[in-house]
This record gives structure tokens, sequence and C-alpha cells, in this order.
């Protein structure tokens, strides 16, 4: 077995040129990227843009068309069961038992993971103290909340201390209290350094905390870098218009072609050098009920990369979409 | 201890896992319970002592029983068969929930090698079709059969290494079935028919020749019989327990392994794909 420590410079996944296709869907194009070790990844990236094909692809479920894929140095194809110890998966749809209790979750996942009996035990009350599920620990899954369920999985993928945390859409789902205690332990998690998270999500407001990101779309990779580096590089300021009335949105975007439809009748504008808010306010002033000028987010990059506003698209679950 | 040692204790280990999982599962299931209880009783109280009276016929002007033993007595072996092919395919059945549900992904994502995951899924369900089949022979007393400990000990082999084939089998069948509509489709189309053709509610005469009994039957129905392997299992579990047997007993039994193994082998087959 090759060893663990091997890996290229401290990466903990490097991904060469996978593409993968699903009949006339190409799900990946040629995607390359480098994960370092210990730090936490966000994916961000509309429905269907392949962030969970190739979190797949990493945790060995899915086979690359073609490309290289390794984790902690192991190639995700020649060696899927060393690969597989390395890492704990969260995926976008829950994979509880629910008819088992939450102990027996967890105790179920040790073994199979091949973890010594007095080990198992400890680190099962580890995890449950650490997502606070103690007192539910003797409780059937399916009594519990959304919430508690994600917590569940992400206390389950940790149970034989992987390397690296792949959370798929965590926090999707979850009322904004709940998903705010999701990211209370990811960020618990980095402190401990010897963890690297790879995380996907719709929410581009949870993504800033993150050390790099990686925007994808239609499966391509659009952009790498940290948020800050990100902003500096993509982002605009943007103007967001509520107009009052249906002329009014087709005078705007007459005059911005460029606009784009945004959550609650905005229309979104990027502003460049050359227009200016008071040029707006000038010109359609009376003619909007509410005007908004943004700094520079990543709600801007994401913009000014795919055309498309994030918040548009709700996520849609995979089954649902391959029923409909 | 060598690295070889332990990974094989750690993958046992994992095999027990998702075999006690199976078990777990069945057992907290009610309804999987409530049919394995009211299925046996339908077919012993009322199918076998209904025709109980009837089972004697006149073969060649003379009347006489066409086995000796009561239709009670000889339906009980085919009833724990029957109890025994609901509950083996029941339980492979709920691959398709596991997939549907997402559990399935928790396991293939497991550094446990697949084969010994479906070995583990096999043995579960086999052991819960054993306790099934175990429930029918509870009241082999009150239907005349008296097994001794030998008997019991094996049928009881005889009952897992059938589940076992069985299970297998379905597998490979909810490997091809989309969705949960489809159990009821196929329990009509494939466990009834297996059933019934097994020689397992009417005998053949074995007083009779082989050109009689195509005669007495239509040629067809006794090539079914002849062609199910279910017919076999039927015969070797009245082997054991009222000594009665339509075919050779050795055959029986190999049948009934060579079944099993083959069964798991295609199964491993088509779950390298799951
Ligand atoms: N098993 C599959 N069979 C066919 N097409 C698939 C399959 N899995 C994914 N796809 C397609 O591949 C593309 C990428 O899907 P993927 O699930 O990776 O997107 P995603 O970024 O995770 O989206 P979401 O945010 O909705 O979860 C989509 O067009 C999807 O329809
Ligand atoms: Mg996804």
């Amino acid at each position: 077995m090759s060893s663990v420590e091997t890996y290229p410079e401290g990466l903990a996944i490097t991904v060469e040129g996978v593409s993968k296709r699903f009949g006339r869907t190409l799900a990946l194009d040629d995607v390359s990227l480098a994960v370092p070790h210990g730090t936490v990844f966000a994916l961000l990236g509309p429905n269907g843009a392949g962030k969970s094909t190739l979190i797949d692809i990493l945790c060995t479920i899915g086979r690359p068309d073609s490309g290289r894929a390794l984790i902690a140095g192991i190639d995700v194809v020649k060696q899927p069961l060393a690969a597989r110890r390395q890492l704990g998966v969260v995926f976008q749809e829950t994979t509880l038992d629910t008819r088992l209790t939450v102990r027996e979750n967890l105790s179920f996942h040790g073994m199979v993971y091949q973890m010594g009996r007095r080990e198992r035990l400890t680190r099962t009350d580890e995890m449950l103290e650490l997502v606070d599920l103690t007192d539910w620990a003797d409780s059937e899954v399916k009594t519990l909340s959304s919430g508690m369920r994600r917590r569940l999985e992400i206390a389950r993928a940790l149970m034989h201390r992987p390397q690296i945390l792949f959370l798929d859409e965590p926090t999707v789902g979850l009322d904004a209290q709940a998903r705010a205690r999701i990211w209370d332990y990811i960020a618990a998690l980095r402190a401990q350094q010897d963890l690297t998270v790879i995380v996907t999500t719709h929410y581009i407001e949870e993504v800033d905390a993150c050390d790099d990101i990686c925007i994808i779309d239609r499966g391509k990779i659009l952009a790498k870098g940290s948020p800050d580096a990100l902003k500096s590089q993509h982002g605009s300021t943007l103007l967001k218009v509520t107009p009052r009335s249906d002329e009014a949105r087709a005078a705007i975007l007459a005059r911005y072609p460029d606009a784009v439809a945004g959550a609650e009748s905005q229309l979104l504008i990027q502003m460049t050098a050359t227009d200016s808010a008071d040029a707006i306010l000038a010109e359609f002033g009376n003619q909007l009920r509410q005007i908004s000028i943004d700094q520079p987010s990543l709600e801007s990059v994401f913009l000014s990369l795919t055309g498309r506003d994030l918040r548009e698209a709700p996520p849609v679950s995979r089954k649902a979409r391959r029923n409909g | 201890m060598s690295t070889a040692l332990s990974r094989g204790f750690g993958q046992a280990r994992g095999v027990y896992a998702i075999w006690l999982r199976e078990v777990k599962r069945s057992l907290r299931d009610k309804g999987q319970l409530v049919g394995g209880v009211s299925r046996p009783l339908l077919w012993v109280l009322i199918l076998g002592i209904g025709l109980n009276p009837y089972f004697r016929g006149e073969v060649y002007g003379e009347v006489r029983f066409v086995v000796p033993y009561t239709y009670l007595q000889f339906i009980f072996p085919a009833v724990i068969v029957l109890n025994i092919l609901y509950t083996s395919i029941q339980s492979a059945v709920s691959l398709i929930w596991d997939r549907e549900f997402g559990f399935l992904r928790e396991v293939l994502v497991s550094p446990m090698p697949r084969n010994l995951i479906l070995l583990g899924k096999v043995l579960g369900g086999a052991t819960t079709a054993v306790i099934h089949g175990c429930m029918v022979l509870v009241v082999a007393r009150f239907v005349g059969v008296a097994p001794s400990w030998s008997d019991i000990a094996q049928a009881i082999g005889l009952m897992f290494v059938l589940s076992f084939g069985l299970t297998a089998f379905g597998i490979v069948i909810a490997n091809y079935i989309r969705g949960f509509e489809s159990f009821g489709v196929f329990s009509n189309a494939v466990i009834l028919p297996l059933y019934f053709t097994a020689s397992s509610v009417f005998p053949l005469d074995p007083a009779l020749t082989r050109a009689q009994t195509l005669v007495t039957y239509p040629e067809w129905l006794v090539y079914m019989v002849e062609f199910n392997p279910l017919t076999y299992a039927i015969d070797a579990m009245r082997g054991i327990l009222i000594d009665f047997n339509q075919f050779d007993p050795a055959f029986n039994f190999q049948v009934v392994g060579v079944l099993a193994v083959g069964l798991f082998l295609l199964a491993m087959w088509e779950f390298r794909k799951v």
C-alpha cells in the first residue's frame, strides 16, 4: 500500500483533467484543482453544475471517464479501498438508516470502517458530544429533525478519523439557525488542523469564511482563489433596483441589456467604470421602488462569471430531478 | 499480528455489522412479522385442515391415500419453504429501499469490498428467513409432525442453505426492479408460480410409473414440477420431517447446494455494477 505521507507538497486533493459524461450531459469538463492540506475548500455552483458528480468521483463512488484524482496521494480509481479510509462523506441526500437509533448508526459505521470495539465506543461518545446529540443517542433517527440528522451525519462521517471531509450541501433545506449551527461545527473542525474540508453550497454568504473557493458551472471551473482574491479580480459594484412597473422594467432592460433578473423582481446591474449610480437615478429614479448599491461581493463575482444570479434557482434534489 | 490477519478481522466485523442491521431491521418490522405468522397459519388452518379429508384418491378402482400421510402432514414442510421463500425475497428487496433512500451509499463508500457487503446482506436475509421458517416449525406437533432433535437440526441446516440461495436470487431480481410497486407484481409473477409448481400442495403420486404419471397429469405440469428447483427443496424438507420422498434424497440436497452457490455467484456478478 502506498504511504499516506507521500502526497505532493501537502496537497490533500489533486484533480487532473477529470471529465465525466452522463448520456448527452457533460457533467464535468476537464476539471483540475488542488486543495492544500488543512484548509476549508468550497465548491460553489448552481444546480447541475457538477458539484455532486465531482464529489462522487473523489469518494470513489463515481468513475471519471478520463483524468486522474488523488486523495491524500492515493489514486481513487486504482486504490478505492485505501482512499476510502482517508475520507468521510456527508452526501447531498441523507444516507442514515432511519429505523436504527442514533447510536446504532454510529456503531454500524464504526464496524464497517473496521474500528476496534473499544475505540468505537469511545469515539461514538465523543462524536455525539461534538454535535450535541448525546441526549438523543438511543432515539430512532426517524424521530430527529432534519438539522439534527445533518449533525448526526457529520458526526458519523468523522467517526473513523478521516483526513478529508466532504460535505455536499450540508445546509440545504435547513432553517437559518440550523444552518448557522452546522457552520459553527465546520469552524470548530477547521480549528483541528488535521482535517481538510471540502464543502459544496448554493448559499453564497456561507463561503466567505472558507480559505479557498472554486466556482463551477456546467461542468467547468470558472475561477479559483481565496474570497478576497476573487472579489478583487472578478467582483464589481452591483446595483440592485426594483422597478415600479413592467414598463419601467422594460425601459431599464433596454438601457442596460446586460442586467440580470434577481430574486423578488429585482434587476441586478453590474457597474462598469463608465456607469454610475447617479446616471441611473437621474434617468429612472422616479420609476424605482427600491435601489441599493453593493460593494464587490462573491455574489457579483458569481454574476460576472456566469451571467446568472445564484439565488434565483433553489436547489433541487437529484431524485426529484430524475423523476421530473 | 500481521496486517493481513487484522484486516481479515476488521472485514469480518464489517460483515457482522451488515448482517446485524439486516436482522435488527426485519425483527423491528412489524408487518413482516405479522406476515410471517399469518401466512403459514392460513395455509395450515384453512387449506390444510379444509382439504385434509379429501386427500385420498381413487386410482385404478382402488380407494386409498395417495401418500401415506394426512394432507396436513404433507403440506407442512412445504409451508415452511413458502415462509422462507417470502422472507428471503423480502429481505433481498430491501436492497431497493437502501438504494432509493441512500443508505447503500454509506456502505458503498466504506472500505468494505463489495463481495463482503453482499455476503453480509445475504447472510442477514438468510438468517431472517430461517427465523421465519422456525416459527412454522414450532407448530409441528399440532399437525401431527414429530421431528426428532436431529431432524430439527437437519431441517434448520437445509433452511439456511435454501434461504441463502433464495436471498441471493432476490438480490439478482432486485437489481432489475426500479421502484417498490414492482414487488407486488413480482411476488405474483414469481413467488406463487414457483411455489405452486413445486409439488407443494399436491403430490405426484409416487406409486405411479412415469408413463402413468404423464397420463394422469398434463404433461406440461409434470415438466414444470420437475424443472422447478424448489420441488427438490420441498422434497428434501419432507424427507427430513416426515420421511416421505418423491425424488432421490441425495439429488435433492445437491440441487439445493448447487443452487445456493450458483445464485450467490450470480448475485456477486450483478452487485458489481450496483
Ligand atoms: N446519474 C446520473 N445520470 C444522468 N445524469 C446525471 C446523473 N448524475 C448527474 N447527472 C447530470 O449531471 C449534471 C451535474 O449534476 P450534479 O448532480 O453533479 O450537479 P450539482 O452541482 O451537484 O447540482 P445540485 O446543486 O442541484 O446538487 C446535471 O446535469 C445532472 O442532471
Ligand atoms: Mg449536488
